[in-house]
């Protein structure tokens, strides 16, 4: 990251209100959505998050994979303000974001899921979505209604409404997981895990909900141990490991590192990646090895 | 713990108004499925009955439905916060005496202990105010602890207080009715402000500000990923209990005319909401009010024997918290599908609409 973000950063102080650089590093022209500026975040000797930088775009769509452990939902929990990072900044929207809340955060524009679902159990699922609506929407009255009906419909949930959420399937509480995340109106939407636990053909069908989602002009990163599910919807993959981003670029190229196939011992991702592309897969990816070392 | 559920399905719950509605993406949104005029009538024929009650029965039975709306103004304010805000206090009592000792310091300067109902109220919810300053950066049991002691801090200043009688008590004054009159004044005072506790507490729940709430009570991180301001939810809630309990606090120090530091700060107030809010069902408004009914029935009949009485209440408590985790009301609306209080919402089917609306348009 510039030197400039930082030093601005300094000089404002605790409010951090400033402007990252434009045109930083990954995006080209255009400024970044989210910045993560050298953040840091460890519990006791287990680091999550090691001088971690990253820039993502508007509407881009990103996929994160990385073994347990990795430090995948600590990185959401820094962007969402779970976490606190021990030391760096964070931008969003142009917005120095490190101090505030999880509420505002969401208020700004980051909607979350969670790895294990939280629905409010005793609320109907509508109720669920409409509360998020509300609060992180900031709507009100009818329209708030209008627009928890449009995303239940979107997430494949209509038929559900008036059901309790502690009443539903993994499937459904997956939907409803994304379902509430968009419900807030995010800019960008983090989705973690959604298709964990699910069939082929229910990860097809929440795959086909991301691009959808996607489609609008919301930027989403995704955090998925079902790499199939990733490579088949994202145009960029990162691969975290021990709170570094040990590869990033096109999902292809990603998984034919050796440092990404090392670190998944090269079980699936290899096969997947044989699979997706038996011809030209081994050369180009051994030609970006190269270019990484 | 499938249970709920049913409720919002298979019924709604009862209320007047269909407070709101409107297409949404071509589907209605109400509060509740049914229409609720029936028991909204019996809310407020209920209340007037209860209204007329002194000049039917003798002052000792007002007397003693003034120690049942006091218990049920604790209890619904101890649920909205426990239930609701996830904030679980053993130090209410600290409220509670504050009302009761504003209201004696306001009558020791003249004014007409009912007039000073409103104003110790208001003193109690100012406050709360530091209290929750100094309380909310705690959580679960050091908040618990540090309210009880609170409380403990408020009593021991009091009894340094000469003037309002230290540690003996002191009589409050200016009670000048006819005994008669006092226990009809005393029992209309009780009821108007459980009439209101129950009637904010419903309308805060149907409010935005109440959906948010409900889903802090189901789960508090999930609340905050939405947006929802947990903290400044938490502050309203602890205010209005602070208030509500200011004002049961006015009400005891009318009703037993002589108050005492150690009985007007006493934690078994705050035992008492805990066991009633347990027993009648956490985190639904009926839960207090039907808690408060076994509590009440467990006092009056079994108190005169104190061993017996304790014995029993511990073994409802054990009976409810084995085979009624969701308490009496979450049993009983579980298997009949009903809610007093419909505070949420219902979606209905594409092209359909409530019943009482389509009579409506069909009226010319």
């Amino acid at each position: 990251m510039p030197d400039s973000v930082t030093a601005g950063q300094a000089g404002t102080g605790v409010t951090g209100v400033v402007a990252p650089a434009t045109g930083v590093a990954g995006t080209g022209v255009s400024p970044a959505l989210l910045e993560l500026d050298a953040v840091c975040k460890s519990f006791g000797k287990v680091v999550v998050a090691d001088n971690l930088s990253l820039a993502v775009g508007e509407a881009e769509l990103v996929g994160i994979v990385g073994p347990n452990g990795a430090g995948k939902s600590s990185l959401f929990g820094l962007i969402a303000g779970d976490l606190a990072p021990s030391s760096g900044h964070i931008f969003f929207a142009g917005k120095g974001v490190t101090k505030a809340d999880a509420a505002a955060r969401c208020r700004l524009g980051i909607g979350r899921t969670f790895q294990v679902p939280k629905p409010f159990g005793a609320m109907t699922v509508f109720e669920n979505v409409l509360v998020a609506v509300q609060q992180g929407g900031g709507l009100r009255g009818r329209a708030s209604y209008a627009a928890a009906v449009e995303v239940l419909e979107r997430t494949g949930l209509a038929a559900d409404v008036n059901l309790p959420a502690e009443r539903l399937g993994l499937l459904s509480r997956k939907r409803l997981e994304v379902a509430r995340a968009l419900a807030t109106r995010p800019r960008l939407l983090l989705l973690d895990e959604v298709a964990g636990g699910l069939t082929d053909p229910e990860v097809a069908q929440l795959a086909d909900i991301v691009r959808a989602i996607s489609a609008e002009g919301i930027a989403i990163i995704w955090i998925e141990h079902v790499v199939h599910a990733l490579t088949a919807t994202v145009s960029r993959l990162l691969c975290l490991s021990g709170g570094l981003i040990i590869g990033d670029g096109e999902p292809e190229t990603v998984l034919a590192m050796p440092a990404v196939r090392e670190v998944f011992l090269g079980t699936e991702v290899t096969a997947e990646l044989r699979a997706a592309d038996p011809v030209t897969g081994p050369a180009p990816a051994s030609a970006a090895d190269r270019e990484q070392a | 713990m499938s249970a709920v559920g049913q409720d919002t399905q298979a019924a709604g719950g009862q209320h007047p108004r269909v407070a709101a509605r409107g297409p949404a993406a071509g589907r209605v949104v109400t509060r509740s499925r049914r229409s609720a005029l029936w028991a909204g009538l019996a809310a407020v024929v209920a209340i007037a009955i209860l209204g007329y009650l002194p000049y039917l029965v003798f002052s000792d039975t007002t007397g003693l439905m003034v120690q049942f709306f006091q218990l049920l103004i604790m209890a619904s304010m101890w649920n909205l916060l426990a239930g609701y805000a996830g904030l679980v206090s053993v130090g209410h009592q600290a409220f509670i005496g504050l009302g009761a000792y504003f209201v004696v310091l306001l009558a020791m300067h003249g004014l007409s202990p009912f007039t000073a109902i409103p104003i110790a109220t208001a003193a109690a919810g100012v406050v709360g105010l530091p209290v929750w300053w100094l309380v909310s950066r705690l959580r679960s049991g050091y908040f618990a602890i540090t309210m009880w002691v609170i409380a403990s801090v408020c009593m021991l200043i009091i009894i340094q207080i000469s003037s309002l009688g230290s540690g003996t008590g002191i009589a409050l004054s200016g009670l000048t009715q006819s005994p008669t009159l006092l226990a009809a004044d005393t029992y209309w005072a009780t009821l108007a402000v459980a009439v209101l506790a129950i009637a904010g507490i419903y309308a805060l729940l149907r409010s935005r500000l109440g959906l948010a709430l409900t889903a802090i009570r189901d789960d508090e991180a999930g609340a905050k990923s939405i947006g929802g301001r947990v903290g400044s939810v938490q502050r309203l809630v602890f205010l209005v209990t602070a208030l509500g309990c200011g004002a049961a606090g006015a009400l005891y120090a009318i009703s037993q005319q002589f108050i005492v530091p150690t009985a007007a700060f006493d934690v078994s107030f705050t035992a008492e909401m805990i066991f009633i809010t347990i027993i009648g069902g956490i985190g639904t408004i009926e839960g207090p009010i039907i808690g408060t009914i076994v509590f009440f029935i467990l006092q009056q009949t079994l108190s005169a024997d104190g061993t017996w009485y304790w014995i029993v209440l511990g073994l409802v408590a054990i009976a409810v918290a084995i085979w009624a985790p969701r308490g009496i009301w979450g049993l009983v609306s579980e298997k009949f599908g009903i809610r007093l209080f419909p505070v949420g919402y219902y979606v209905w089917p594409a092209g359909e609409q409530p019943r009482r609306l389509l009579a409506r348009s069909a009226r010319p």
